[in-house]
């Protein structure tokens, strides 16, 4: 299906278009902000991997508050919503290992709760 | 204080030693695209959620590790369209039952038979 | 287009869809060869009893097939093949996804859109760890590598590596950023556009931006 190529400019009385981005009103971190990941086993479903946590990283964007995964997976309405980041680490931080040239980056989607402000 | 960390979730990973990546892309079986289907349109009519197939998957333990990739979220949808109550394990049995007759399954080595256009 | 082509999506319409690998059929056939799996018979069955009970229809579920087979893997190509093509459509792309996507004219359901770009001093891959979060309704389904567990367990520690597997070398001067997709974002890479296809039509673009190359795992080719 194709549409004819817009060039940014919309009709008028048109429905707003759909963002991938939500409003996150009092969202505690802002982007630039260096983060850690924070050191905790909960069982039952997390969307945090445990090749993250305990690691340090910067806020790389904002994605907006979003509904709980963690309790939405319990049939929970997962509110009130979470504010969810994207954060950017250095690959070296993450892996003791890495073998690759130091500035290679990971990069992942990191709640709110899950997320402490770095010493120093 | 323990020095051992919870079990890690079945799905949770990333990090963990593994062998080549199998690149060529196989695509689906026609069940595998129907099994596709049929998750797709229970979460499109918003019967259940991603988060709650993801966590049914997850709860598979050491099965996980064991099925494949649509072994398992048959499984979990199994466990999740149970749980919620929309059909029953005895119901799901018997109905196997009757849909393995259909197949015509042969205990011994013969072709199976096909049924062009079986009623479902 | 190479017949090493990883992308399943690609050969298919290249009409390579006779291998043993996977269940092309014709219309009319609906059966995989060979005995039905526990599983298969178990799916078949979730379905008839949710249809007995008037939960769904036989006929959503044949949509919705269709739609991921027919519809959903070749869109992406062409929303990327239009950034490559028109700049300010770009600059929106990266800005909200969804909202470029869906000026496009495409519906991306409940999928929210990053997309990431590839420049000559950095190269992006996509992996679900956790999972297989895939923009499904840009992409299709997910490549049966891509929701493998080597797959999923290594493009996070040795990106290069797996990379390689692919016939992707990177240098070293090239950052890799690898995307792990594990909340609510899904992700799509813009390739850098090669030398050699100035002047072509955005159908033409699009041919070579194959679905391995959204993801990240391949760079878009011109064949000679």
């Amino acid at each position: 299906m194709t549409a004819p190529a817009l060039s940014g400019s919309r009709q008028q009385g048109a429905a707003p278009l759909p963002s991938t981005y939500t409003p996150a009103p009092g969202h505690r971190f802002k982007v630039g902000d260096r983060v850690v990941v924070k050191i905790r086993f909960p069982p039952g479903h997390r969307r945090t991997p445990r090749y993250i946590r305990g690691k340090t990283g910067a806020i790389e964007r904002i994605c907006g508050a979003f509904a709980n995964p963690e309790e939405l997976a319990y049939g929970f309405d997962g509110e009130p919503k979470k504010v969810l980041y994207r954060v950017r680490f250095l690959q070296k931080d993450v892996w003791p290992a890495y073998r690759g040239p130091a500035r290679d980056l990971i990069e992942l989607e990191i709640f709110e709760h899950w997320l402490e402000l770095a010493e120093g | 204080m323990s020095k051992t960390q919870p079990k890690k979730g079945a799905a949770d990973i990333g990090g963990d030693a593994a062998g080549p990546v199998d690149t060529l892309d196989h695509g689906m079986k026609f069940w595998e695209r129907q099994a596709n289907g049929l998750r797709s349109v229970m979460q499109l009519i918003k019967l259940i959620r991603t988060d709650e197939l993801r966590r049914a998957a997850e709860d598979l333990g050491d099965q996980y590790a064991k099925l494949e990739y649509f072994e398992r979220t048959t499984s979990a949808l199994r466990t999740v369209l149970i749980e919620k109550g929309f059909i029953t394990e005895q119901e799901l049995t018997a109905k196997m039952a009757e849909v393995r007759a259909r197949f015509d399954v042969p205990r011994k080595k013969e072709l199976p038979v096909r049924k062009q256009g079986a009623k479902r | 287009m190479s017949k090493h082509t990883h992308d399943y999506y690609a050969r298919k319409k290249q009409g390579h869809g006779h291998d043993h690998d996977h269940g092309d059929h014709a219309p009319g056939e609906e059966r995989d060869e060979g005995p039905p799996s526990d599983y298969e018979i178990m799916s078949r069955a979730m379905q008839e009893l949710l249809e007995e009970k008037g939960v769904i229809t036989a006929e959503q579920v044949r949509r919705r097939m269709e739609l991921f087979e027919e519809e959903l893997p070749y869109r992406g190509s062409r929303v990327v093949a239009h950034a490559w093509a028109d700049p300010e459509f770009r600059k929106r792309l990266l800005a909200d996804g969804k909202a470029a996507v869906a000026e496009f004219g495409i519906d991306m359901e409940a999928d929210r859109l990053i997309a990431v770009e590839n420049t000559p001093d950095a190269h992006n891959v996509i992996v679900c760890t956790l999972c297989s979060c895939y923009p499904r309704s840009l992409l299709g389904m997910p490549p049966t590598w891509y929701k493998s567990t080597n797959y999923r367990s290594r493009v996070v520690f040795e990106p290069r590596a797996v990379l390689k597997e692919f016939g992707t070398v990177l240098p070293d001067h090239v950052t890799v950023r690898v995307h792990d997709s594990n909340a609510d974002m899904r992700y799509v890479v813009i390739p850098m556009r090669p030398q050699g296809t100035e002047g072509w039509s955005e159908e033409r673009l699009a041919e070579i931006l194959t679905r391995d190359t959204l993801v990240g795992v391949t760079v878009p080719r011109v064949e000679k």
